[in-house]
């Protein structure tokens, strides 16, 4: 057993394989994080979508003894339930319950994962929810979160990061529930485990769950290396047509930052300061809203942050090896959409040939670092980040994070900005109606001259002239346009 | 002080027995302001962090004059757009620094600012904010680029099917009350929010008053002190004097319908709703329209199993009550796999609102509801910010925390036939309204 920083907070192999996490506490709720570190990177190369639909056959459906609707009406009145969450290389099992219902709640998430009912109806349903989830869910209702999905997909293509978490549409048809079985057999061992738990449980009940899940196989097949992206050779955009009122962007490149890099605190201000998540703070927000009233709002990303238009933080246990740097343009007015995209990536340009200055250094340090706080308030956010801690190999996430930051100087920060942030070797992912005319604007060099409902200050028109002939440096034959049914088809 | 952390377990223990506990288990101080302005500080054990929530009395509710929906929604963006003390800039940097996390939010009957942050920043924070309740200064450009923001949100939100029955629905159902058009408001308003500045200054000179207004501050706090710190910036402020006329609903005479063809492949949705009253816990209606809500349409329902799980014709069904400060809508949406099935659910939903008007549901099957809405309180209220978001819902109904028991008192005594009784009077075919949705021949 090791302390990892905080009193509280003990990470420990115990006697089997399984890793725990555990904040012990006085509350009267008991919080749950059971993590398997394995996801859909583990999905057969024909099979996109397998460790979704097994993650989902868990924490949807029954278990041996007890069917779907005997699962739910017993968690019912106890207001419990239990959700999973599948990324690429964790699957989570998260859930809550009061102490008075403590024994009844974690007989049905231990019946759950180690016993689950594997019935065919229960798999019909999920199966259906999993394909609606891409075809009306993503590609029909959210033209964000379908744009960010597609920028990873065509980093990560050619690698076990190179499809969409949920699957695609025809493998998720095709996929049987011998072949979840099989999965789960594979995947769901001790040595993938980490349980997390925090709150009014007592040491026996700790011990009797560490014993419980020691049913599980001992060890799964090695987990495959995760080989880094391709490089982008050159900039180029896909373009996703579908029928929609405005054009969404996201745009990313790979990275070479995780939180177990050296330079990790520093990138992560320098996202912060250029646009933290749903936050006025960020300079994108700032030029591209404030200033000129293009959309909603524009942020900035060093790690994964899926469903970020209905989460004002983020999740925890989206550990990865490899990640992506990303900017996020909510949608803008079809008018000003090829100007848009130049002003944001105007404004990368500036960062990365201006840098910060020591006061916005210190601010956003400043910043960050009481952040974390707030970020870490609950006690499930706190297991989170520290289960993420234990992937990284880092200490409690708080004090790492504070300690990393107190060490930067403005000068490191310049320098990782210089070797992270640019304009060139770029994926632009864009959702909007027309396709190929967005295509035929952004694969021009004309201006995109740009009006306001109201006078701007000098420095915004000035700044203007610039941004309006912007070269996005991308030819006609490296921007494609896709039919949305196409997508995660 | 009693340990708040103790309070909650006492009340695990004695939330079920004889006599139920207050459902919100914290000691509070709740003062008033000579200037009609209150204060709600909750002290708790979560150590550090503080959240102050200000609630504003005014939603979209408020919006009475023709052409001019949304601007309760507008307000929430413009009161970041400065003051001479502060200009957006210097207000967006001193947050930066405190590391707190901050936003706003609008619905039909309120308007919530809320900052999160560690407690010695606390008097700025109640300082700024003061200071923008109370001064609040924007030039008409700096508006009209706010404006598009608010178009920049709409289209954001446009993409999701939901948006679009939401405003049909309630375009529909409504002929004079303002809960007629959505928080987000028409298009059309929207669209010609740069030309209303003046209007918007009238908006906030009559509702951003200190009779509206209600400060929420929850965490590691003394309510002495930030009674002080409150007396010390908001004290100035002037009471107003304007009192909206909302226009009184006249009673629905008949059922209505309406269709919404979406351009892009969906999955059908059916949404049923029925005029219903507004909150009330000096009665039983509004807990037994929650409870009915629950009992008829929740994923343990009937409806839900034979729907959802056996069939499967239908991959999600809820029921939601209002809770508003006027009368409202009792809905129950149900999205359907394929659009052959969308005429066999709608009826299944009315077989079902029917079978609740005609007989009483089990006794037992009403305990497990209570027991759930309390242990749904107890489990979320883990952290100061979600407890002073939570009472933020009940302080903008009625100003206090102890509508929160109120209600939960209502609940405690709800008997079978007062779910039945409110099925009968309200989820009546003459105040009902069915909107349907399907995309271009339904999902392909």
């Amino acid at each position: 057993m090791r302390l990892i920083g905080s009193l509280f907070i003990l990470v420990s192999c115990a006697a089997a394989q399984i890793r725990t996490v555990t904040l012990p506490g006085k509350s009267p709720l008991v919080t749950f994080r059971l993590v398997f570190t394995t996801g859909s990177a583990a999905d057969p190369a024909d099979r996109p979508g397998l460790a979704y639909l097994t993650a989902q056959m868990i924490a949807d459906g029954g278990t041996k003894d007890l069917t779907y609707k005997q699962v739910t009406d017993a968690m019912f009145p106890m207001a419990s339930g239990m959700n999973a969450q599948v990324d690429k290389e964790m699957t989570t099992f998260g859930g809550a319950t009061h102490v008075d219902n403590l024994a009844e709640y974690y007989k049905l998430l231990k019946g759950r994962l180690l016993t689950p009912g594997w019935r065919e109806d229960d798999f019909r349903r999920v199966k259906d929810a999993a394909i609606n989830a891409i075809k009306v869910g993503l590609r029909g209702n959210n033209d964000e979160e379908l744009g960010k999905e597609v920028l990873y997909e065509t980093l990560y293509q050619g690698t076990p990061y190179g499809h969409f978490n949920g699957g695609t549409v025809s493998s998720l048809e095709k996929i049987t529930l011998d072949d979840v079985k099989t999965f789960y057999k594979s995947q769901y061992s001790q040595s993938q485990l980490i349980i997390g738990i925090a709150g009014g449980y007592s040491p026996e009940f700790l011990a009797s769950m560490k014993k419980d899940f020691g049913a599980l196989p001992a060890a799964a097949s090695p987990e495959a290396a995760i080989p880094a992206p391709a490089v982008v050779e050159k900039s180029r955009i896909v373009i996703v047509d579908k029928d929609t009122r405005s054009v969404a962007y996201s745009i990313g490149y790979p990275i070479d930052v995780t939180r177990a890099r050296p330079d990790y605190a520093a990138l992560l201000l320098v996202s912060s300061y250029l646009g933290q998540h749903r936050m006025s703070s960020g300079v994108l927000y700032n030029r591209l809203r404030e200033k000129r009233g293009l959309n909603y709002g524009d942020y900035a990303y060093i790690e994964y942050f899926p469903r970020g238009m209905f989460l004002m933080e983020p999740q925890p246990n989206l550990a990865r090896h490899r990640q992506i740097f990303q900017v996020w343009i909510r949608p803008v007015e079809p008018p000003t959409a090829k100007f848009a995209l130049r002003l944001a990536l105007f404004e990368l340009d500036k960062l990365n040939k201006n840098g910060l200055t020591q006061e916005e250094f210190e601010r956003t340090r400043e910043f960050l670092s009481k952040y974390v706080n707030v970020l870490t308030r609950t006690k499930r956010a706190e297991l989170g980040y520290a289960i993420d801690s234990l992937f990284y190999g880092i200490p409690q996430y708080n004090d790492y994070l504070k300690t990393q930051l107190a060490k930067l100087t403005l000068a490191d920060v310049n320098r990782v900005i210089k070797e992270n942030i640019r304009t060139d070797h770029v994926v632009i992912a864009a959702v909007t109606r027309n396709g190929e005319d967005l295509k035929r604007q952004l694969a021009s060099d004309d201006a995109s001259p740009m009006t306001y409902n109201s006078p701007k200050p000098k420095e915004i028109t000035e700044e203007d002239t610039l941004v309006v002939k912007w070269p996005l440096g991308v030819k006609a034959e490296d921007i494609k346009v896709r039919p949305v049914a196409e997508v995660f088809q | 002080m009693i340990p708040k952390i103790c309070l909650l377990l006492g009340c695990a223990a004695l939330a079920f027995g004889a006599q139920p506990q207050k459902v919100f288990p914290y000691e509070y101080s709740q003062e008033d302001l000579p200037n009609g302005l209150r204060l709600i500080v909750v002290p708790t054990d979560y150590a550090n962090i503080v959240a102050n929530y200000i609630v504003v009395q005014t939603g979209s509710r408020n919006e009475v004059e023709p052409g001019h929906t949304g601007f309760a929604h507008l307000f929430e963006h413009l009161m970041f757009r400065g003051t001479e003390k502060y200009s957006p800039e210097k207000y967006n940097q001193t947050l930066n620094r405190m590391g707190a996390a901050s936003n706003a939010s609008t619905s039909d009957d309120l308007t919530v600012y809320h900052t999160t942050f560690s407690k010695e920043d606390l008097d700025t924070v109640l300082a700024m904010e003061a200071d923008r309740f109370q001064h609040l200064k924007y030039a008409e450009p700096e508006f009209k680029t706010e404006s598009l923001a608010v178009l920049g949100e709409y289209n954001k939100n446009s993409a999701s099917p939901f948006s679009k029955l939401d405003e049909v629905m309630h375009d529909t159902a409504f002929d004079k009350h303002t809960y007629k058009h959505t928080t987000m408001g028409f298009l059309k308003d929207i669209q010609d929010m740069p030309n209303q500045y003046a209007y918007s200054l009238k908006f906030f000179d009559r509702y951003y008053r200190p009779e509206y207004t209600t400060i929420i501050v929850v965490g590691d706090v003394k309510a002495k002190a930030v009674r002080a710190m409150v007396d010390k910036y908001w004290g100035e402020w002037k009471r107003g004097s304007y009192r909206p006329e909302i226009p009184v609903e006249p009673a629905q005479n008949g059922p209505r319908t309406a269709h919404v063809d979406w351009p892009s492949p969906t999955l059908p949705i059916v949404v049923v709703a029925y005029k219903a009253p507004a909150y009330n816990d000096a009665t039983k209606e509004t807990a037994a329209l929650d409870a009915l809500a629950t009992l008829a349409f929740s994923s343990t329902s009937d409806l839900y199993q034979k729907l959802v799980v056996q069939e499967q014709k239908a991959d999600s069904i809820s029921g939601n009550a209002p809770g508003s400060v006027d009368p409202s809508l009792f809905e129950i949406t149900a999205r359907v796999k394929k659009v052959e099935d969308l005429d066999y659910v709608r009826e299944r939903i009315l077989e079902t609102v029917k079978a609740f008007q005609e007989k009483p549901v089990d006794t037992a099957r009403l305990d497990t509801v209570r027991k759930r809405l309390r242990y749904q309180v107890a489990l979320s209220m883990d952290n100061s910010d979600t407890i002073a978001q939570i009472l933020s819902y009940y302080v903008a109904l009625k100003r206090t925390p102890e509508t929160m028991n109120a209600l939960y008192d209502r609940y405690a005594t709800l008997t079978p036939e007062d779910v039945r009784e409110v099925a009968a009077k309200y989820l009546v075919e003459k105040g009902r309204t069915i909107v349907t949705l399907t995309g271009p021949g339904g999902a392909k």
